[in-house]
Parts: structure tokens; sequence; C-alpha cells
């Protein structure tokens, strides 16, 4: 609508724009009939109306165009809004499209996560479950391997059990045979049993026998004691029956007596009371009697004291006469004497302290003199110090006098010179010099002052040093005294402990025995039995050695002897009838020994020189198994020939020598091709006999 | 046996103390197995049962030497009696029991004094003396013993008596007993014996 509201607005100003066109053109032609000048006012007039027209024109059609614009931009706005609403629309539907695709998608995601967790879940599970089987797998094949373990080791304690089974059978089998063996001679040791059942038997029926009598023997030795005791005890009764007789016989007088004694002792009871009164009252005049005498024995004694304590108080009383001190009782006295007492405590109290001040006294003083000489000797430097620095003084006075008076000279000269010579040009020369001089007095004075100040100093320092030095001494006197007493004090200590190391040592000499050899001395019996039984013990050794050598001579002449022990031994040892039996078999055996040997001797010695004679060789066994032969006929005595036995049978072997070799022909002959002995010795002789022969 | 009633005199108090030595000694040779237990036989003294020899031949050296003992206990002259014992063998000291005495001359006469509680003392060393026997060691070898008495040096040596050594025991061990006073006569006893290696 608005284009068409535009294009109308356009059709509108076209019109007008026409119109304007036109009527300018009318206006124009309108005005040229005019006349000349206003026409030209007139066409500029129009012109310029015709400009502002056209301006108007023109910028109404700007308006227009602008207003066009302004419509098209404004439709084409609202056809793009319209198009951006659509687009927005759209988009938004595809937004919530994408919203819902969202939303979908998220749900989806969430189951797939939810299934995810389930499947996780799942799986975890079925891992445990998978470690829990693999565990379980692993245990149950820790027990199979047990088992099998179990199962080898039940195997071998099988094979183990069979062995031992094997060897039990053995054993039992062995058991078996012994038990057979020991059946037989169970056997016969029953039968044994029989026998000693038998035998012991018939002895226990022996023994029976033995007992029945040695029971009825004891009884009967019962019997017999019983009757003796009976015996014994009947003869006691009869004894004491006697004796009872006789003591009843005694009975009547016995009462005679019992009547008389009693009547006595009624009548002693009556007498008895009067005795002990009597008694009594002799006591007490016994008593009486006593104090009595010991009351005159007082009273002597009291009288001879009353009289010396007379005669004291007498003279007690004259001491106070005589003395002459206001004494009229003791009392007095006493204070007298209690006052003289004191005073004279005192006095030696005041005494003790003058005579220890006294020491302490000199002793300062013997210790301060060599002091005091030092300080004398000191003090007389000083005074020469002083005398010199006197001097010195006076020294000085004497120049100052001598300068005061140079100077007068002086001052004297110099007036007398500006007395003389102008004193305009040579005053201030003077007064210079005079200046001068006075500057010198000055200092002299000065120099004099200085000099006595000195002076007065070193009087003072002479009397502090000398009060310094009676300072020093009592400080010297004071610290030497206390290093005395401090090495008195250790010299005592060390003193004390080694009195105690003394004493310590005296009590354990004295404890182990020792004694001081000056004052004590030990002595004791001769015949002590330490001494007697060490006599003793000598004795015995002596005794014990005797009786050893005896044995070792005797022990010496039974091996020497042989068996013959006669002579000069005193411990015989009875011989038993065993060993001089076996003594005997002793020497016949070695008699027939020896026979046996020299006839063996005899018999050897005849078979070989028959052999020698016979078969014309002498045989010697060399060595064990060697024999040496040597011939009859032979040259030589060394010419023998020797053959060894070898092995058991017999068989010999020549062996060679110097002889045989002169023989190796008949050697060689005989032995190795004919191998007989008994021919080759046999050639041996026939050559030697016929060598002989010839030669 | 003097029971003095009122105090001691020196010879009651000789006579006490010699007497002691004689059970003393006894004591000693029984405990210490220096003659056979068979040679001893029991009495009672000091209201307890010791141990007595009936040897003929110690009794009589034990009576000579107490007899010459209280004769100078009574002049104050004696100052130990020892009891040595050594081995036969090696002739070495094994074991001393000394008895140190102490006179007191300038005795009073004291009336405090009792008999019972001097028997009282003696009662207890005697007893002491049979308790070191655990103590000790064993005499295994045969021993003899002997009397040795220390004097004052200027006291006259009678017959039959000789000087001797002291008879010390070489590295010897010490033990002090109980002592006893009769106030004019104290004695101190103490045993030393030889220190045995395997200790």
């Amino acid at each position: 609508m608005d284009d068409m509201e535009d294009d109308t607005t356009i059709f509108s100003t076209l019109k007008s724009f026409k119109s304007l066109i036109s009527c300018p053109d009318r206006s124009l032609l309108e005005t040229e009939p005019a006349f000349g000048r206003s026409g030209l006012q007139n066409l500029y007039t129009k012109r310029v109306e015709l400009e502002e027209a056209a301006e108007r024109v023109r910028s109404h059609t700007n308006l227009l165009q602008l207003t066009q614009e302004k419509q098209q931009m404004e439709l084409s706005h609202k056809r793009a809004r319209i198009e951006l609403e659509k687009e927005a629309n759209s988009s938004s539907r595809d937004l919530q499209r994408e919203i819902d695709r969202n939303r979908e998608l998220l749900l989806q995601i969430r189951r797939l996560e939810e299934r995810e967790e389930k499947a996780n879940q799942a799986l975890n599970e079925q891992m445990e479950n998978n470690k829990a089987l693999k565990r379980n797998f692993e245990e149950l094949h820790k027990k199979a391997n047990e088992k099998d373990s179990k199962l080898a080791e039940a195997d071998q304690m099988i094979s183990e059990l069979k062995d031992e089974t094997r060897r039990l059978n053995q054993q039992i089998q062995i058991q078996e045979s012994k038990f057979s063996t020991q059946n037989l001679e169970i056997q016969a040791l029953q039968e044994q049993l029989d026998v000693q059942r038998k035998k012991f038997q018939d002895v226990s029926q022996r023994y029976q026998n033995l007992q029945t009598s040695h029971s009825t023997s004891t009884e009967s030795e019962l019997k017999i004691k019983e009757l003796e005791r009976r015996l014994a005890l009947q003869e006691q009764d009869s004894v004491i029956v006697k004796n009872m007789k006789s003591e009843v016989a005694r009975l009547p007088e016995l009462e005679r007596e019992i009547k008389r004694l009693r009547e006595e002792n009624t009548f002693l009871r009556e007498t008895k009371e009067n005795n002990s009164l009597l008694r009594e009252e002799t006591e007490g005049l016994r008593r009486k009697l006593e104090r009595m005498e010991r009351a005159m024995e007082e009273k002597l004694k009291v009288e001879l004291e009353k009289e010396k304590l007379e005669h004291e108080l007498q003279a007690w009383e004259n001491i106070g006469q005589s003395t002459g001190l206001n004494i009229r009782k003791p009392e007095d006295l006493s204070r007298e004497v209690i006052q003289i007492q004191q005073r004279e405590l005192n006095l030696k109290q005041q005494n003790y302290t003058l005579n220890s001040s006294i020491r302490s006294v000199e002793k300062a003083r013997t210790e301060l003199m060599p002091e005091i000489a030092q300080l004398r000797a000191k003090a007389q430097e000083e005074q020469k110090k002083r005398e010199n620095q006197d001097s010195l003084v006076r020294r000085l006075q004497k120049r100052v006098l001598l300068l005061t008076k140079e100077r007068d000279g002086m001052r004297a000269i110099l007036e007398s010179y500006d007395s003389e010579l102008a004193t305009s040009e040579y005053s201030p020369q003077l007064m210079l010099r005079v200046k001068e001089a006075e500057d010198m007095l000055q200092k002299v004075q000065t120099h004099n002052t200085e000099m006595e100040t000195q002076l007065s100093k070193a009087q003072e320092e002479a009397g502090s040093f000398k009060l310094q030095a009676q300072m020093k001494l009592h400080c010297i006197v004071f610290v030497f005294l206390r290093q005395k007493i401090e090495e008195l004090e250790s010299e005592r200590q060390q003193l004390e402990e080694q009195n105690n190391i003394l004493e310590m040592r005296l009590e354990r000499h004295n404890l182990q025995g020792g004694y001081d050899p000056v004052t004590t001395k030990v002595i004791h019996l001769q015949m002590n039995p330490t001494s007697i039984a060490k006599q003793q013990r000598t004795e015995e050794v002596e005794q014990l050695r005797v009786e050893c050598q005896r044995l070792r001579d005797r022990l010496r002449k039974i091996e020497a002897g042989g068996g013959m022990t006669t002579d000069d031994t005193t411990l015989i040892i009875p011989p038993s009838q065993e060993i001089l039996d076996l003594r005997k078999q002793m020497e016949s055996a070695e008699l027939k020994n020896q026979r046996l040997k020299e006839v063996f001797q005899k018999k050897i010695q005849e078979f070989r020189t028959a052999c020698y004679v016979l078969t014309g060789y002498q045989i010697d066994i060399t060595v064990e198994n060697q024999y040496r032969l040597t011939s009859v006929y032979a040259e030589h005595m060394e010419d023998s020939l020797l053959f060894k036995s070898t092995g058991p049978v017999g068989s010999m072997q020549l062996l060679e020598t110097d002889f045989s070799r002169t023989l190796t022909g008949l050697v060689d002959l005989h032995l190795f091709h004919q191998k007989s002995i008994p021919v080759f010795l046999s050639a041996v002789t026939i050559e030697l006999f016929s060598r002989q022969t010839v030669t | 046996m003097s029971k003095t009633l009122k105090g001691i005199t020196l010879k009651g108090s000789a006579e006490l103390v010699a007497e002691f030595f004689s059970f003393g000694i006894n004591s000693i040779l029984y405990q210490r197995g220096i003659y056979p237990a068979e040679t001893f036989t029991r009495v009672t003294q000091y209201d307890m049962s010791l141990q007595l020899t009936t040897d003929a031949k110690l009794k009589n050296y034990l009576t000579n030497v107490i007899s010459q003992l209280k004769e100078w206990l009574f002049d104050c002259t004696v100052q130990k009696l020892v009891v040595v014992i050594t081995c036969l063998e090696t002739n070495e000291v094994l074991e001393r029991w000394q008895f140190d005495l102490e006179c007191d001359k300038t005795f009073f006469l004291p009336d405090q004094c009792k008999y019972e509680s001097i028997q009282e003392e003696i009662r207890s060393v005697i007893r002491q003396i049979t308790a070191t026997v655990t103590f000790l060691p064993l005499l295994e070898t045969a021993c003899a013993f002997d009397l040795l008495i220390y004097t004052d040096k200027d006291l006259e040596v009678p017959e039959q008596w000789e000087e001797s050594g002291p008879q010390l025991i070489d590295q010897s061990e010490e033990v002090r007993l109980r002592s006893f006073t009769t106030t004019i006569h104290k004695v101190n006893s103490m045993v030393a014996y030889k220190r045995t290696n395997s200790t």
C-alpha cells in the first residue's frame, strides 16, 4: 500500500511539477507583450521566480524523493523486519527444535550415562566376582597343592609304614624263632623245676618237723622259766614273811612307845608357848641392850666431837681476834674468804691478760723491730733528703738574696744611667730592662714558692709515709699471723690423719698378734702339745723310713734269690702251701727243659756229623732259608755252595758264589739240563776228589 | 669358786678369768676338732653345758699353764693369752685365738659388781666361740695347739717355760669377738685365721 501511496505521491508531484512548468511558461508568455524594460525585470523576476519555483520544485522533488526513499526504506525496513521476523520465527522454531533435540539428546545422554553406570557397576561386580573367583581358585589351588603334598606325605608315610611292617614282620619271625627256642628251654627248666619242687617239698616237710620240735622246745623252756620265776617269787615271799613276822613281833613295843610319845607331845606343846614368850622377851631385852650399848658408844663419840668442836670454835673465835678483821660469825669469815678469792681470781685474770698482752706485744715488738729498723733507715733517708732540700732551699734563698742584690745594683746602675743620660731615649730601654728585671724577680719568686711547696709536700709525705709504714706494719703482722695460723691448722689436720692411720695400723698389728719386744715377751711351756706332736711325727716318719728301707732290701733279695727267703728278714710272710707246690713244679719243669735241650743238642750233633761223613757235605744254615754246603774235599775253607729254599715244597735254588762260578759246566749240565741237585752235588764231590787225588 | 658377796677381789677376779680360760680352751679344742670328740665329756658351767677333756696328758698340761696364769693374773703381769693351732704336715699356723688382758690395779671395792652379770658376759663369749665354727675354714689336716702367754719383759721366766716367737699367721683375716670384764680384769677376745685361696 505504501508503494501505492508512494506512487500516488510521485504522480501527484509530477503533476504539480508539470503544472508549474506550464504556469511559468504562461507567465512568460503573458508577460512578453508587455514593454521592453519591464519585460527584463519581469523576466528576471520571473526567472527568479522560476528559479525559486524550480528550486522549490527541486526541493520538493528532493523531498519527494527523500520521502520516497524514506518510504522505500521504510518498506524495505518493513520487509526486512518481516523477513527478520520470519527468520526469527524460523530460527526460533529451529531453536525450539534444537532445544527439543537438545533435551532429547540430554535425556539420551542421561540414559546412556545411567546405562554406562549400570554397565560399570555390572563391570565392577563382575570384576569383583572375577577376583573372588580367582581367589577361590587360588585357594582351591592351594588346597589342591596342600592335598597333593599331604598325599605325597601320606604316600611316604605309607611306604615307611610298609617298610616298618616288613621290619616288624622280620622281627616277629625272629621273635618267634626265639620263642620256640625259649619254649624248649622252658620245658627243660620246668622239668628241673619239678625236680626242685619235689626236693623243696621234702625239705619243707623236714623244716616243719624241725619247727614243731623247736616250738615244743621253746614252750618247754618258757614253762621252765615261769616255774623258775614262781620259785623266786615264792622265795622272796618267804623272806618277806619272815621279816613281817619279826616286825609283827615288835608291834606291842611300838604301841607302848607311841603312847609315851603322845604324852610327851602334849607336854611339849604346853611348854612351847611358854618358850616362845620367853624367847621374845629375851630378844627384846637383847635388842635393848644392843641399842643401849650403841647409844653409849655414840654418846662417847658425840662428847669427843663436842670437845673437838669447842676447840675449833675457840680457834675460829680467836681467828677473828688474831687477824683483826670484823669477824664474829663464820659467815663473815666465809664472806672474807670469798672476797679474797674473788680478788685473787681478778688478779689472776688480770695477770693472765697482762701476760698474754705482754706476749703479744713482745711478739709484735720483735716482729716490728726489723721493720722499725727499716723504717728508721727510710726515715733517715727522708731526713737526709729533707736536709738536702733544706740546703737547696737555703741555697735558693741565698741566690734570691744575691739576685735581689743584683737587681738593686742593676736598678741603681740603671738609675745612675738614667740620671746621667737623657731619659726620653733610654727610659723605654730602662723601663724594658726594669720590666725584664721585674719579670726575673717574679720568676725567681715563683720558683721560690714552688720550692717551698715542694718542701712542705716532702714533709707531709714523710709524715704520711710514717703513718703508712705503721699501718703496713699492722697489716703485715696480721697477715703473717693468719698465715701462721692456717699453716698450723693444716699441719694439725695432717698430724691427726697420720695419727688415725697409725692407730689403725697398731690395732691391726695388735689383732694379728704383734707386740712391742721392748715391753713384752712371749713364753710357753717347753713340753707343749705342738712340740710333742711334732716330735711324734718326726719319730713316725723315721720309723716309716726305716721300715721302707727294710722292705726295699727284702724285695731286692726276693728278686735276686728267686724264692729262697730265709735269712735276716724280720718280716717273714709265711709261705703258703700253693706257692711251695708251684715252686717245686717250676723247678721240675726247668730241669726237664734243660735235659731236653741237652738231649736235642747231642742228637743234632750226631746227625750232622753223620750227614757230613755220609754225603760229604757240611750243611749250615746261615740265614733263614739259605743253606751253605762245604765239601769234605774242598780245596779252600771258603769254598761253599749256597742254596736258597723257595716255597714250602722243598725246592732249592743255587745262589751265586765264587766257588760256584768255577763250576759253571757242572751247573749247566746237572742243574739246567738234568735239573737234579743230588747229581750235581755228587758230581762236585767227584770233581773235587779227583782234583785232590790228582794234586 | 669364789662367790664373793660384796664385790670382787683381785684374787677372785684372777680365779674367774683363769676358770674362763680353762673352759674356753677346752671349747676351742672340742669345736675345732684338735682332739677327737670322744675324748671330751659334758659338764655344766656358767648355766650352760660345755665340753671338758678327759685326756690325762692334756689335762695335766692345761692345769700347769692355768695355775701359772692365775699367779700372773694376780700380779697383773700378763698381757695376752694366745691359742695357736698349727698344721702338723706343713708346720704352718692356721688359727690364732688371742685373748687380751687389761688389769686395772687401781681398783676400788665396787658394790654394784655382780657375779651374775660377769657370768652372763662369759656365757656370751663362749657362745660366740661356738658360733665362729660357721665361718672358720675347715681344719682338714691333723693339727696341734700351743698356748702362748705375752708377759712383761722383766718377768722372771720359771723353769719348764721358754721364750718363743709370736707364731703369727701369714695372710690372716681377723675377727673381733665379745669381751667381758670383772672390773679388775678385762678380757678382749679375737680370732685370726689363715685366708684360704679357694674363696
